[in-house]
């Protein structure tokens, strides 16, 4: 090929009018969309910075879904009183992907063009690409892994789910309740959600007297074939499955692939979303006595004295006529509990700017969290105290349904073994100040 | 060309704030495309050149927060190393060749990748590396440059993007270039003409992962953290959906591709409020310009022109034969 072709190839004038034309339509599409949407001012715009597509959209696209339900409802009532006047509560939404510069992005636009006061985030990959942006605008973000917290993110709070550390909950429970089992194995993915997750299931088996059979078996998160690391987890012949926080898209197969190779013994994991998947995939009898952690919010237990969720039977209810029974997770009602706290807090600043609610949230050390009042905590672990946590459910599937057994303290059970927690946490790199 | 420089320059003006954020990210991912052109020259596709990039982004990472380099330096030894990984890679690769190759470099990245997973120090472990310095803010009384802001950092990232540009066509363009196109048409005719195969691939493979480099250092000193997740083969399959969607045979193919693909996915489909259907937009349009446009983008200009001539030319023949 001669260089005279290759200039045929590729002419100068060629060149400089494509990538001309290039730039003149980004920046016609750039022009033609609207730069900032604004709220009237009877409305308060929460933004909704998590992954709506993509492997984790199953812990972010509920939660909108379900907060689109808490909007309806504030909303009819008349919306949030603060300051002696009514606002109405409107969601906008972001697609992160779980990707940390599309948090970035994700969150200048929230702040700077739509104006929003609170912004809630799945969090773990994502929070550090929204760092920066909290700390430059003072905005108070929320996550539902506390793992993200750090004395530098003072603007950052845990107020719902403790992940991982309400998964403790769970193996104490089975420990009281299934004593005989006495081993176990375990796997996870491995990245930023699994790991720490991993170090407190060790922390909870050991102190439950309960052995592990081997060292958790951590799978690249591009895992698609299950078979082997089932095989794997099977051949220590483990009282006890521990599918630590797999994705849904993980725990799916893993248990296919429990029951096809046989395995009949307890399975524990801190989610089951979409678990009446599984049962048509397995068997009924097979998810017999599965625990995890989230419960169907038409369960007659969270109807009981202490439980802050407001109507969780009828939320529950709205969510599966709008969306479909099969479509509650794990998040659905996460984000919409975290509203809760937030509009609690807001009337009670008699303001919705970030600093005043996030004084008002923790004014007394206490905070009606989903499931009875809690504690602002977390110094030992993260480093502050920006995780509020109380009680959490341990749900078990009965008969093709999951039903709350107990609700155990968190509280309770560090105050007994933290020193176990932070030895796992320390050896496995997830303390707040072993991160990069 | 100044045309372009213009408007260039006016672009992050007429943009919103977040929309300047995504022409920040989007100048990065030029350069990523463009480096992998040059290494595609040669007649191989690699798995492995996200994964290049995010050793740029580590190395430079690491260099500023570790050890003090300033940032400005530590991008460049960032790229530096980056390179260094690529010839050091190339001896085991470049003993295969096509589908071997690829699988070979897939293998290769993830081997990096697993490494970064592995050991929390210093790599920060799954959740890799946060904080990152940042670009040295310019403070000179008279002048005062803050890169956080997306709009200037957009201007620093397209300085030094244009000047790799330059550099990554002026190679294309000479003798070497040449060698390159030869050995992907024509390998064994070129060794029997006395050309090191071996050797310009190696070439070939070290120049593009140094600017892979470069844009890994961009990223991860303007976004502030990186993990293995940000540099795994579901962000390859962008890197080569952008080189499809735009055509590979000219300089500009690739970066048409990503321009487009980055505007239609990441501001218009948005604007739209389209989000949870992107997905499936975006990979509608995919199928739709392979089948209809397999040669990519590219070939869009010269198929209008021809077409334009075409009825032209028999718009003037119907006037003749009028007259």
């Amino acid at each position: 090929m001669s260089r005279k072709s290759l200039h045929r190839k590729i002419s100068r004038r060629k060149f400089l009018g494509t990538s001309a034309a290039a730039g003149a339509a980004l920046a016609a599409t750039g022009t033609g969309l609207p730069r900032v949407s604004f709220a009237d001012s009877h409305t308060i715009k929460i933004g909704f910075l998590a992954p709506l597509t993509g492997p984790v959209a199953a812990w972010g696209k509920p939660g909108l879904d379900g907060c689109l339900i808490w909007a309806d409802w504030v909303n009819a009532k008349g919306g949030v009183s603060i300051g002696g006047q009514s606002y109405n509560i409107e969601f906008v939404g972001y697609d992160n992907e779980y990707d940390v510069a599309k948090a970035r992005t994700g969150a200048t636009k929230l702040i700077k063009e739509d104006g929003v006061k609170f912004i809630m985030m799945l969090g773990g990959d994502t929070w550090a690409g929204a760092q920066p942006v909290a700390e430059r605008e003072g905005m108070l973000f929320s996550t539902l892994l506390p793992s993200d917290l750090s004395p530098d993110s003072t603007t950052l709070v845990a107020p719902c789910e403790v992940h991982p550390i309400y998964n403790v909950t769970g193996v104490e429970w089975l420990a009281e309740n299934k004593p005989e089992l006495k081993t176990a194995a375990m796997c996870a993915q491995d990245d930023a959600l699994g790991k720490p997750s991993v170090a407190t299931y060790l922390a909870a088996f050991e102190a439950a007297g309960i052995e592990m059979v081997d060292a958790p078996l951590f799978f690249d998160p591009a895992t698609t074939d299950f078979a082997p690391v089932m095989t794997r987890l099977m051949a220590g012949n483990p009282d006890i499955l521990c599918l630590d926080t797999c994705y849904a898209d993980y725990v799916h197969p893993l248990c296919e692939q429990a029951f096809q190779q046989g395995y009949q013994g307890q399975i524990i994991s801190c989610t089951a979303d979409f678990y009446q998947n599984i049962i048509e995939k397995t068997s009924e009898e097979f998810m017999e006595g599965f625990i995890f952690q989230f419960p169907d919010f038409d369960d007659p237990a969270l109807n009981s004295e202490g439980i802050n969720f407001v109507n969780p039977n009828e939320f529950y209810a709205e969510y599966a006529n709008r969306y479909g029974a099969s479509a509650w997770g794990a998040v659905s009602w996460e984000y919409a509990s975290i509203m809760d706290l937030w509009a609690d807090a807001a009337t009670r600043a008699g303001s919705a700017e970030p600093a005043a609610v996030l004084e008002a949230m923790k004014a007394d050390g206490t905070g009606k969290h989903a499931f009875g009042t809690a504690d602002w905590w977390g110094t030992e672990l993260f480093g502050i105290d920006n995780a509020l946590v109380g009680n959490w459910p341990v749900v078990v599937i009965e008969g093709g349904k999951a039903r709350i057994k107990a609700f155990k303290s968190i509280p309770a059970w560090w105050d007994q073994h933290k020193d176990l927690m932070i030895k796992h946490m320390t050896d496995l790199g997830q303390m707040w100040n072993q991160q990069g | 060309m100044v045309f372009l420089f213009a408007a260039l320059a006016v672009l992050p003006y007429l943009l919103s704030y977040s929309q300047q954020e995504i022409a920040v990210l989007l100048v990065i991912n030029v350069l990523l495309v463009s480096s992998y052109r040059l290494l595609t020259l040669t007649g191989e596709w690699s798995l492995g050149h996200v994964v290049i990039m995010g050793v740029g982004a580590y190395a430079s990472a690491l260099l500023a927060k570790r050890l003090g380099v300033p940032v400005p330096l530590s991008m460049l030894l960032g790229a530096g190393m980056a390179a260094a990984t690529a010839a050091i890679l190339s001896f085991p690769l470049f003993r295969m060749k096509g589908f071997y190759f690829l699988i070979g470099s897939f293998a290769a990245g993830e081997i990096i990748r697993l490494i970064w997973k592995r050991f929390t120090d210093p790599f920060g472990g799954p959740k890799g590396l946060k904080r990152i310095d940042p670009f040295p803010d310019i403070d000179a009384g008279f002048l005062s440059i803050d890169f956080y802001e997306p709009v200037n950092y957009y201007f620093l990232a397209l300085i030094v993007v244009s000047a790799s540009l330059f550099v990554l066509y002026r190679i294309e363009r000479s003798r070497i270039g040449l060698t390159f196109h030869a050995i992907h048409w024509q390998d064994r005719l070129a060794e029997s003409v006395g050309v090191d195969t071996f050797r310009y691939r190696t070439l070939a493979f070290v120049i593009a992962s140094f600017f892979a480099g470069i844009a890994g250092g961009l990223y991860a000193h303007y976004v502030g953290a990186v993990n293995p997740t940000r540099f795994s083969v579901d962000q390859m399959v962008y890197v080569l959906v952008w080189a499809v969607v735009g055509g590979t045979a000219t300089f500009y193919g690739p970066i048409l591709g990503v321009i487009v693909l980055t505007v239609v996915n990441e501001i218009v489909l948005r604007a739209l409020g389209l989000d949870t259907a992107r997905p499936l937009i975006y990979g509608a349009i995919l199928i739709l310009s392979v089948l209809y446009l397999p040669n990519g983008l590219e070939s869009l200009g010269p198929r209008l022109r021809a077409r334009w001539q075409r009825w032209r030319g028999g718009s003037a023949a119907a006037r003749r034969e009028a007259t």
